[in-house]
């Protein structure tokens, strides 16, 4: 009676697999005596000991230590926070982010308002933003936390991966220094995604914000013409509203009746205003590192100029 | 004398509830720059079994040739006791594939494995636009044979 040890194999076969048990270049055997049963899928899905590497080289990082990522992915829940964890990475790499992505969106959007510009970064910067882009570098399976709640262990993964993220910034600022640092935020989290301005802000009354924003830039006063309609006496009418300053149009919107339409066209010439654009700029952290020789020129921070 | 000024409209920003803006804003996969979306590939094989005979070549000649090619996949090999041979591969998204290769020579399999390690991640879908955008044009896309003025090779001046 052959048992499974005692199969011999011809040729290039010689002893079974699950006798070599160890680390050959990126793959992990495990041997057939110590393993226990597959039981579900996310026993295959849980971390091993090259998850990490993986990470490092998914992300093109240039961490020398598959450790360094062990801690980014090892929130304090872990093991009661007695293994490395990634504490303190978090903090300072929190504050390392929020400061390249605040100076780029200050650049970026000269005309918005503190609020904007905060509630612009809390939607698209914040941790429940930052934990969709941990899951899109496939960090959620690497993670090494416990919930609070043993019954439900999924409660509190998207503050931890948002963490987790943070602390990944915070880790290659610590190893690698600002610029390295400043170009992982540009390239992993602010150059892939598409700000939409025009969701943050809420406008309540956009008729009078726009007479007092005309009258404080020393424009003439807004007023409304009709540009296109049709339909005027039916039960679906249609009229397409400019907003004029003199003879420049600055805001256009359609509506049902006239003032639904200035209503949307006063809204749209505010929309162009605070959500204006700037393609070219320099950043204050330009004058480090091999381009020290290239100025940086501020912007005039025209939300918070003088009031005329 | 009291001067009366009137409020700063301007200054009436309407703060939302914070958590009201929780955008779960997806990133573009290669905007930016691009995170491979094969993260795992799992080798299940039986040692005693025939069907797996050409995944145990496989994984004796060129498996750790591929795990060092493609350094961010995470290449697991697991016995599976009297089971077919299969790949298992896990994507960023939270999608998986798995492959029997029972029937495959040992030539084929690296062919299953490139196209488990090629995939998205994305489910297969039809998609019935040509051209997919964020700002979709409002006149549609630009077509050559639907203009005025078609351009002819005649109109080219002659370098003189």
């Amino acid at each position: 009676m052959f048992t499974s040890r005692s199969i011999q194999y011809a040729g290039s076969l010689a002893a079974p697999i699950s006798r070599r048990v160890g680390y050959l270049g990126g793959l992990r055997l495990m041997a057939t005596e110590s393993h226990a049963p597959i039981k579900s899928r996310s026993k295959a899905a849980a971390a091993g000991p090259t998850t990490y590497s993986a990470l490092i080289a998914r992300l093109d990082l240039k961490f020398e230590d598959p450790k360094t990522m062990e801690q980014v992915c090892t929130h304090k829940s872990y093991e009661q926070g007695r293994l490395a964890c990634n504490d303190r990475m978090q903090w300072v790499g929190k504050r390392v982010l929020n400061l390249f992505v605040g100076e780029h969106l200050a650049a970026k959007y000269p005309n918005l308002s503190v609020e904007m510009l905060q509630d612009l970064q809390h939607a698209y910067f914040g941790l429940s933003s930052l934990a969709e882009v941990g899951r899109h570098f496939g960090m959620q399976p690497a993670l090494r936390w416990e919930s609070v709640v043993k019954e439900a262990p999924e409660v509190g993964l998207t503050k931890v991966l948002g963490k987790s993220v943070q602390a990944l910034v915070g880790a290659v600022y610590q190893e690698q220094g600002a610029l390295a640092a400043k170009d992982f935020v540009h390239k992993h989290i602010l150059g892939t995604r598409a700000l939409d301005v025009e969701s943050i802000m809420q406008i309540k009354n956009p008729k009078l914000m726009l007479v007092a924003l005309t009258k404080e830039k020393g424009l003439p006063r807004p007023v409304a013409r009709i540009l296109k309609e049709t339909g005027r006496f039916t039960s679906s009418p249609v009229f397409v509203i400019g907003v004029f300053c003199g003879a420049k149009m600055i805001g256009m919107g359609f509506g049902s009746s006239l003032k639904m339409g200035e209503y949307r066209a006063s809204k749209d010439a505010l929309i162009k205003h605070y959500a204006k654009e700037i393609k070219d700029f320099n950043f204050p952290t330009i004058g480090e590192g091999e381009e020290a020789d290239v100025t940086f020129f501020p912007p005039k921070y025209q939300d918070s100029a003088a009031r005329a | 004398m009291l001067t009366f000024r009137l409020p700063n409209v301007l200054n009436e920003v309407v703060r939302a509830h914070r958590d009201q803006f929780i955008r779960q804003t997806k990133p573009k996969n290669g905007v930016g720059v691009f995170v491979f979306p094969c993260r795992k590939l799992v080798f299940n094989y039986c040692e005693r079994s025939g069907s797996s005979k050409s995944m145990m070549e496989y994984l004796q000649k060129s498996a750790i040739d591929f795990a060092k090619e493609n350094p961010q996949i995470e290449v697991v090999v697991q016995p599976r006791p009297s089971r077919h041979p299969i790949i298992r591969a896990f994507y960023t998204n939270g999608y998986q594939k798995t492959k029997c290769v029972r029937k495959c020579s040992v030539d084929e399999i690296p062919e299953v494995v490139k196209s488990l390690r090629d995939h998205s991640g994305h489910k297969l879908r039809r998609w019935n636009k040509y051209v997919i955008s964020d700002t979709p044009s409002v006149r549609g896309i630009y077509s050559p044979f639907h203009v005025n003025e078609v351009h002819s090779i005649s109109d080219l001046k002659p370098k003189n």
